[in-house]
């Protein structure tokens, strides 16, 4: 679903990222793992293409995305349910509205939005909170509502930059249940965090856990991990570049405008 | 976006940021009644400058012994004068009917007039003299040559009425333009204000609606649509409000100061008020539009 092909970032002169490979398949739940500041932040960014790269290119059901012209990119965006570090909601508007929103985006009939969202927020245990205003919530509560708006509908693409950072031990395992149901239910999943607790119970629940260090994938030199583009996945740093087919699921993706096919 | 969406938002946006929609709504309304009130206003000048404008300076009533050819000859006579611009005869009937006129703009219950006939009127000459700063001592002074002339009864220099009236014309003109100039002012200030305010509060849901994947058009359009229906709101409340009180008020103001202008009053034509209402609704559109800032994404060195 999204294949980060040698990703190279700068921040004010800073590598932030060095030749970055990874790529998530559909169904797939990888976990990032790193410290402050190696990167991975910025790698969930360009994965939800929310920031395009200074070297490599970003393939996103087959397009690359770092191609695209600028107008193009919010249809690669709409399938893309990304919940950043510092969650980004409407906080004059209620916490079903700003679910909703995502999937009205998406093309969805108001009540066919109302329905996903709900279902959302009752995936993260938040279905009390659906009319409360935002900016009544806490800070771990705004975190539960941007990952049910991040996992409604569900989208092709899951992205979670520190979907638990400042919650406690309950709110980790719905963060957990809710990426995990994501992934069950079709998704590719990317998130990204400081706390070994809520990778650990990632990788429990089936997903991949890789670490990042100083920008780049530690024990892979260039190469990232790329386990669902073959049949059968390779071990890490086994994995040799060859002519690949990323697998399209046109009908997933919805309403992306024509544009240049990944690699062939 | 699709139209429901589209509509949803717009509701939700408008009612989110009510006090922005309801300031839009009377800057726009201020809008309209400033800009008509200037047109309106600039036509009314024109209409109290025609009655002014007039240029009646002299009027010598004739006896009733001289005839239309001798006025005719009279007249003539006064032409030749230098300082005399333009010579009209006034017929008894004419005057009656600017009595009539000038009695019913005025007022004057008609029947006042009823016992009145034309028979009762001298015919008259009117005088008006070149432009001057000595104006109505000029025609003071032409009055008093004519008085002694046969056949004419009596003289009426009208200069020193017809410039103070001038002057206070003039006076209500400057004092017009600065009002308007003041409300000018402020309607541009609440604009000014309303399209900042706006700014402040579309920046954050701009910022999410990018990251959700709006397109630039889906995330300005809600914005462009609620601040142009508050300003065709507001300019159609404030041109009606205009229109309804503009000619009382400008009624009252004649008949208080004596005016008894004979061009129409003034108004704003259909093409005046759709051009004026296209106008509105097209900066609503641009205000809104520009009131929503869209985050920057980086796009690599």
């Amino acid at each position: 679903m999204i294949w980060l092909e040698g990703v190279s970032c700068q921040r004010n002169g800073a590598l932030v990222l060095d030749m970055v490979t990874l790529g998530v398949a559909r169904s797939e739940l990888i976990v990032v793992e790193g410290t402050a500041g190696s990167g991975k932040s910025t790698l969930l960014a360009l994965a939800a293409a929310a920031r395009m790269p200074d070297r490599g290119a970003v393939w996103f059901a087959g397009r690359n995305t770092t191609t695209l012209q600028r107008a193009s990119l919010p249809f690669v965006r709409r399938n893309i349910g990304f919940c950043t570090a510092d969650p980004l909601l409407l906080p004059d508007d209620t916490v079903l509205a700003n679910v909703i929103l995502a999937l009205a985006v998406r093309g969805e009939s108001p009540a066919r939005a109302e329905q996903l969202a709900r279902e959302a927020l009752d995936l993260v245990r938040a279905s009390e909170l659906e009319n409360r205003v935002v900016s009544s919530l806490s800070v771990g509560q705004r975190r539960l509502v941007a990952l049910a708006r991040a996992v409604a509908g569900p989208p092709p693409l899951v992205v979670a930059d520190e979907p638990a950072a400042g919650v406690g031990d309950e709110a980790r395992a719905i963060v957990t249940y809710a990426l995990t149901a994501a992934r069950d239910a079709g998704s590719a999943v990317l998130a990204a965090t400081a706390d070994s607790a809520l990778a650990d119970q990632l990788v429990s629940h089936g997903g991949r856990r890789i670490h990042l260090d100083q920008g780049r994938i530690a024990g892979a030199p260039a190469i990232g991990l790329v386990p669902a583009l073959t049949p059968d996945p390779l071990p890490l740093g086994t994995f040799q570049p060859r002519v690949i087919t990323l697998e399209v699921d046109d009908a997933a993706v919805g309403d992306l405008p024509p544009a240049t096919r990944g690699p062939s | 976006m699709k139209i429901v969406w589209l509509a949803r938002h717009v509701r939700g946006q408008a009612h989110a940021h009510r006090w922005l929609v309801l300031a839009a709504f009377a800057a726009f309304a201020l809008v309209a009644m400033v800009v008509g009130g200037a047109r309106l206003g600039a036509r009314t000048m024109a209409r109290w400058g025609a009655f002014v404008g007039q240029n009646v300076h002299v009027i010598v009533y004739l006896d009733d012994g001289v005839d239309q050819a001798r006025a005719r000859d009279f007249a003539e006579l006064l032409r030749r004068v230098p300082t005399v611009a333009q010579v009209s005869i006034v017929e008894p009937d004419a005057a009656l009917a600017r009595l009539s006129t000038s009695a019913a703009a005025l007022g004057v219950d008609g029947k006042t007039l009823d016992g009145l006939e034309s028979a009762y009127f001298p015919r008259s000459l009117e005088l008006s003299l070149t432009p001057a700063a000595d104006l109505s001592e000029r025609a003071s002074d032409l009055a008093k040559r004519l008085r002694p002339v046969p056949g004419v009864v009596q003289v009426d220099a009208m200069g020193s009425g017809l410039a103070r009236l001038a002057v206070w014309v003039k006076l209500g003109r400057r004092l017009g333009v600065g009002v308007l100039a003041a409300l000018a002012l402020v309607t541009v200030g609440l604009l000014i204000a309303v399209f900042l305010r706006s700014r402040g509060a579309g920046a954050r849901r701009a910022a999410v609606l990018v990251q959700l994947g709006e397109t630039d058009a889906g995330i300005r359009l809600p914005a462009s649509l609620w601040m142009a229906t508050a300003a065709a709101a507001g300019a159609a409340v404030g041109g009606l409000t205009l229109a309804l009180s503009w000619q009382p008020l400008i009624g009252r103001l004649e008949r208080t100061l004596g005016i008894t202008a004979n061009a129409p009053f003034p108004s704003l034509d259909r093409a005046e008020v759709s051009a004026g209402m296209a106008m509105v609704l097209l900066v609503g559109l641009a205000m809104g539009y520009f009131a929503t800032p869209l985050p920057r994404i980086h796009d690599g060195a």
